[in-house]
C-alpha cells in the first residue's frame, strides 16, 4: 500500500508491501529513517526549524515543527522494531530562493535544526540531497529500505 | 511569426473571466458599499448565483437551514466569504488546468493559487492593508501568464533550465531570454486584457518585484511574500523550482522579520486542510 506523508505530517510503517511517498518539500525537510534488519521505518515532512515560535500549534500539529517531529518519527520507528544503532537516515529538502540569506534561509534552517540534533543524539546520516533552487519529492520502500528522488522537471531516481 | 506575436494571438484566445467581478471589485474596495449592493451585482450573474447557493448549501458549510439568494448566503456566512466564493469561482477554469512545461500536474496550479490568495489576505490583514479583496484576487492570478507560456517552456526547457543551472539567472529572467518575454509580463497583458483595474494589472506584473521601485508598493509586496511563501511551503512549485528572486528589502518594508513569516507559515498550515476541503465544494 501506498502511504502518502502530507505536509506537517509523518508516516511510519513495517509491512513489506507499503511504500512511504511524500511531495513537493520545497525548503521543508523530508527525513527518512529505515532499520534494514527489522525492516521498519518512515517519513517526517516538517516545515519549520523551531517549535518556540507557537507552542499552541506545536502541540496540536507537532510534525510542522523540527524539534517537536523528530522525536516522535524516531519513536515510532522503534516501536515497529527499529534500533537507534542500525537505523540508516536520508534527508531530502531544505531548498532555497534565490539570494535568501542568513535567518530568512527558512531552508537551510530546517537541514540545521536536525544536523544539531542528529549530532546531539550521536546519530549520523547515510545519504542526502538538500538545498538548491529544487523541489523534490521522496519515497521509501519498505520491503528493501530503497530511496527514490524525484526532482521536479526531472524522472524519479533511486538514491539509496 | 515571432513568438511574442503568437502569444498575443494565444492570449486573445482566453476564455475571458466572467463580467461580474469587475463592478464586485469595486463595491468591495469601496467602504461606503452595503451587502446588499454587493448582492445586488452578484444576482446579475445566474449562473454564478446559482453555483454560490449550491455551495452555500453544501455539507461542506453544515448549515442549519438552506440559503435562497445571495442575501441569504451572505447572512449565513458573511459577505467577505461570499465574494471570495464568486472570485473563486471565476478564476477556476482559467487555471485549472495542467502545466506540461512547468511540470505541474492538474489541480496544482489551482490549489497554488488558493493557497497564494489564503496566505496575501492573511497578511494583508495581519498588517492593516486594506484592498484586501484586489490583493486576494491578485495573488489568485499573478501566474496566469504561466497557462499561456507553458508551451513555450515546454520546447525551450533545456536551454531555461541551463541558463538557470549554469548562470545564476532566475527561471523568470531565463524566460525572457530564451523565449523574448516573461511569465509576469504575459499575466500582465491579460489582466489587461480582461479589464482589470490598473492597480491589478500592475501587482500581477510585478509580483516577482523585478523592478526595484516596485518593493515600496505594499500590495505588490503583500502578494510577493505569500509567493515566496507558496515556494517554501513547496506549493505550486514545479520545474521552475525555487528559482526566483528573494528580496529582503520587501520584508523591511512590510515590517515582516524571519520568524513573523515563520507563524504565517504555521497559521496557513494550521488552516490548510480547511482550503483543501474548501477546494472541493468550490
Amino acid at each position: 500500500m501506498k502511504h502518502i506523508v502530507g505536509v506537517a505530517d509523518m508516516k511510519t510503517s513495517n509491512l513489506a508491501g507499503d511504500s512511504i511517498v511524500t511531495y513537493s518539500l520545497g525548503s521543508c525537510i523530508g527525513l527518512a529513517i529505515y532499520d534494514p534488519i527489522a525492516r521498519a521505518g518512515g517519513i517526517l515532512h516538517y516545515m519549520l526549524p523551531d517549535s518556540s515560535i507557537d507552542k499552541e500549534k506545536a502541540r496540536a500539529k507537532p510534525y510542522m515543527f523540527a524539534d517537536t517531529g523528530i522525536p516522535r518519527l524516531f519513536k515510532e520507528s522503534y516501536s515497529l522494531g527499529a534500533k537507534k544503532n542500525r537505523i540508516k537516515v536520508f534527508v531530502a529538502g531544505g531548498a532555497e530562493i534565490l539570494d535568501q540569506q542568513g535567518f530568512f534561509n527558512i531552508g537551510k534552517r530546517n537541514y540545521m535544526a536536525l544536523k544539531k540534533m542528529l549530532f546531539r543524539n550521536n546519530v549520523l546520516i547515510e545519504k542526502q540531497v538538500v538545498g538548491g533552487n529544487v523541489n523534490r519529492t521522496v519515497r521509501l520502500e519498505i520491503a528493501t529500505g530503497h530511496i527514490y528522488i524525484k526532482t521536479s522537471g526531472s524522472r524519479e531516481a533511486r538514491i539509496l | 511569426m515571432t513568438a511574442i506575436q503568437v502569444l498575443i494571438r494565444e492570449i486573445k484566445n482566453l476564455k475571458p473571466i466572467p463580467a461580474v467581478v469587475h463592478p464586485l471589485l469595486a463595491a468591495v474596495e469601496n467602504p461606503k458599499s452595503s451587502m446588499e449592493d454587493i448582492a445586488g451585482i452578484i444576482q446579475y450573474d445566474p449562473a454564478i448565483t446559482a453555483s454560490v447557493i449550491r455551495t452555500t448549501n453544501s455539507a461542506f458549510f453544515g448549515l442549519k437551514q438552506p440559503a435562497e439568494s445571495i442575501k441569504d448566503a451572505a447572512n449565513l456566512l458573511g459577505t467577505d466569504q461570499i465574494v471570495e466564493m464568486v472570485l473563486l469561482k471565476s478564476s477556476a477554469k482559467a487555471l485549472s488546468g495542467s502545466q506540461k512545461g512547468y511540470d505541474l500536474h492538474a489541480g496544482a496550479m489551482w490549489k497554488y493559487a488558493v493557497s497564494s490568495a489564503v496566505i496575501a489576505k492573511q497578511i494583508a490583514t495581519q498588517l492593516a492593508i486594506p484592498h484586501r479583496s484586489t490583493i486576494f484576487t491578485a495573488a489568485l492570478l499573478k501566474d496566469i501568464g504561466k497557462t499561456v507560456l507553458d508551451k513555450f517552456v515546454q520546447d525551450a526547457f533545456g536551454k531555461i533550465q541551463s541558463l538557470v543551472a549554469e548562470q545564476n539567472v532566475s527561471f523568470m529572467e531565463a524566460e525572457k531570454k530564451v523565449i523574448g518575454v516573461d511569465h509576469t509580463e504575459l499575466g500582465g497583458m491579460i489582466a489587461k486584457m480582461w479589464k482589470f483595474s490598473p492597480r491589478m494589472v500592475k501587482i500581477i506584473r510585478n509580483h516577482h518585484l523585478s523592478d526595484d521601485s516596485m518593493i515600496q508598493d505594499k500590495d505588490t509586496a503583500v502578494v510577493y511574500l505569500a509567493d515566496c511563501i507558496c515556494m517554501m511551503m513547496g506549493m505550486g512549485v514545479g520545474a521552475d523550482g525555487l528559482a526566483y528572486r528573494f528580496h529582503e528589502y520587501a520584508m523591511e518594508e512590510l515590517g515582516m522579520e524571519a520568524d513573523d513569516i515563520s507563524r504565517t507559515i504555521a497559521e496557513f498550515a494550521y488552516k490548510m486542510q480547511e482550503v483543501e476541503a474548501l477546494l472541493q465544494v468550490v
